[in-house]
């Protein structure tokens, strides 16, 4: 993990490590509906990240004493492959970091998907890093909101999620696994476009009052992009069902 | 014309009420994926579990017989009952395939079903929901060529499941399949009338 003692240069020449603009994201591909099996599916590359979202339901809730009458529940499980990372990420099952990002992921989801469409049912969310680096619990739930979509589960909105942070006096926006790990402040962000509503925001290191508006500011102009991602991926996926006649 | 539509997509900036969307500060936004036909206002899901209505007739299977009530499975996260009346005289066993109409829907999603009749042998096909309308066709006239070309006996539910007994089932089985994967292309009845008339020869 970082420390200041052996901190990288992050930034050459103005510019970051590959290449980037402080406000440019990396590369971003959505596949919408990989899977066939799952309800809803979804497959994300974005930058070196590659994860893969599922979704089932709604279904009858299990175990039964945890169904609500009035409402669905959405359980969600974020887990990174044995084989995804580098060094010390990448710990298969579930563990202390692995359990904390299914909840947050899961209360996103209770905030956007209409729950009391569903009563008395279940939704499982799956997020499946195969290769993390840096900012996977928002290229996650950037593809499991896709998924949810082409599940056909009522939602209020599509989100999306994209990091910001701070690299010395930079702000900057969606940090690799180099820059997540040495850079002095990181903070994913969880956005449903429509009125920007931020339904996650965690932060790891200090920044102050505006440096992070600054931040958040960057991260909803960089998530225009990402936000085009995705519709275009549910687009595609329903194009595509349609030249396979020809 | 109709437009592709993502969850949180503006539809009208008048405050409709119509099934698939909501309303918020007056405007009416979708709460799914679909597509929107303007003309008609309505809101044309492309996925999604099946909503129960009164009246739809379904297709279910027998899961557990009680004194006085029987719990069918229809594929749907809620629960389905059928209770059987004075003069009813059924017996069902669990694993019996029956046809049912929705008599009412009480609560929030316990569904309880009238009329049964029992459905013998056969196998059961699962079809996503949303295509159902589709595989039924206007006036019935899709199930209804491909039940007379194949010469199965198919009995369609609301909620996704189709049953379907003697003739050529592997046929009819192919057919719906493919009216499933095709369902949001137009021509579809000359498409599969096409592709029964072809397969139906070999």
């Amino acid at each position: 993990m970082g420390s200041s003692l052996n901190k990288p240069e992050l930034v050459v020449d103005g510019k970051r490590l590959d290449g980037r603009r402080f406000d440019e994201i990396r590369d971003l591909k959505i596949t919408a509906a990989p899977l066939k099996n799952a309800d809803g599916s979804a497959y994300i590359e974005w930058g070196n990240n590659r994860i893969l979202a599922a979704v089932y339901g709604p279904k009858e809730a299990t175990p039964r004493h945890l169904s609500d009458p009035s409402k669905a529940i959405i359980k969600c499980r974020y887990s990174m492959a044995p084989f995804s990372g580098l060094s010390e990420h990448g710990r298969s099952g579930p563990n202390r970091r692995a359990i904390e990002i299914s909840k947050v992921i899961k209360e996103v989801f209770e905030n956007v998907v209409v729950l009391s469409d569903f009563p008395g049912s279940e939704i499982d969310i799956f997020i499946e890093v195969l290769q993390g680096d840096g900012g996977t619990r928002a290229a996650g739930l950037t593809a499991a909101s896709v998924a949810v979509a082409s599940a056909g589960i009522h939602m209020r909105d599509l989100v999306y999620a994209v990091s910001a942070g701070r690299i010395d006096e930079h702000i900057a926006v969606d940090f690799t696994m180099i820059e997540d790990n040495y850079s002095d402040c990181d903070m994913p962000i969880a956005v449903a476009p429509r009125n920007n509503e931020i339904l996650l925001l965690q932060m790891d290191g200090e920044m102050t009052k505006e440096q992070m508006s600054e931040a958040i500011s960057m991260a909803l102009e960089a998530g225009k992009k990402v936000n085009v991602a995705q519709r275009n991926a549910l687009k595609e996926a329903y194009a595509r069902a349609g030249e396979e006649k020809n | 014309m109709r437009d592709m539509i993502i969850p949180g997509d503006m539809v009208s900036d008048k405050p409709l009420r119509i099934a698939n969307g909501f309303i918020q500060n007056g405007k009416t936004y979708s709460k799914v994926l679909g597509v929107y036909d303007a003309a008609e206002r309505t809101i044309i899901p492309l996925e999604g579990s099946w909503m129960p209505r009164l009246e739809d007739s379904v297709v279910g299977i027998i899961t557990e017989a009680r004194p006085k009530v029987y719990i069918v499975d229809l594929s749907y996260f809620g629960r389905a009952l059928l209770i059987p009346g004075k003069y009813d005289r059924y017996e069902f066993q669990p694993g019996d395939i029956i046809s049912a109409l929705i008599k009412n829907i009480e609560g929030k999603n316990t569904i309880i079903l009238e009329d049964p009749k029992p459905l013998e042998g056969g196998t059961i096909l699962s079809i996503k929901p949303k295509k159902i309308p589709r595989v039924i066709g206007k006036k019935s006239t899709m199930v209804r060529q491909i039940a007379e070309y194949s010469g199965t006996h198919i009995v369609v539910g609301m909620n996704g499941l189709i049953w379907l007994k003697d003739g050529n089932i592997a046929l009819a089985t192919e057919a719906l399949l493919k009216v499933e994967r095709e369902a949001h292309l137009s021509g579809l009845t000359d498409t599969i009338k096409n592709f029964l008339e072809k397969n139906k020869s070999e």
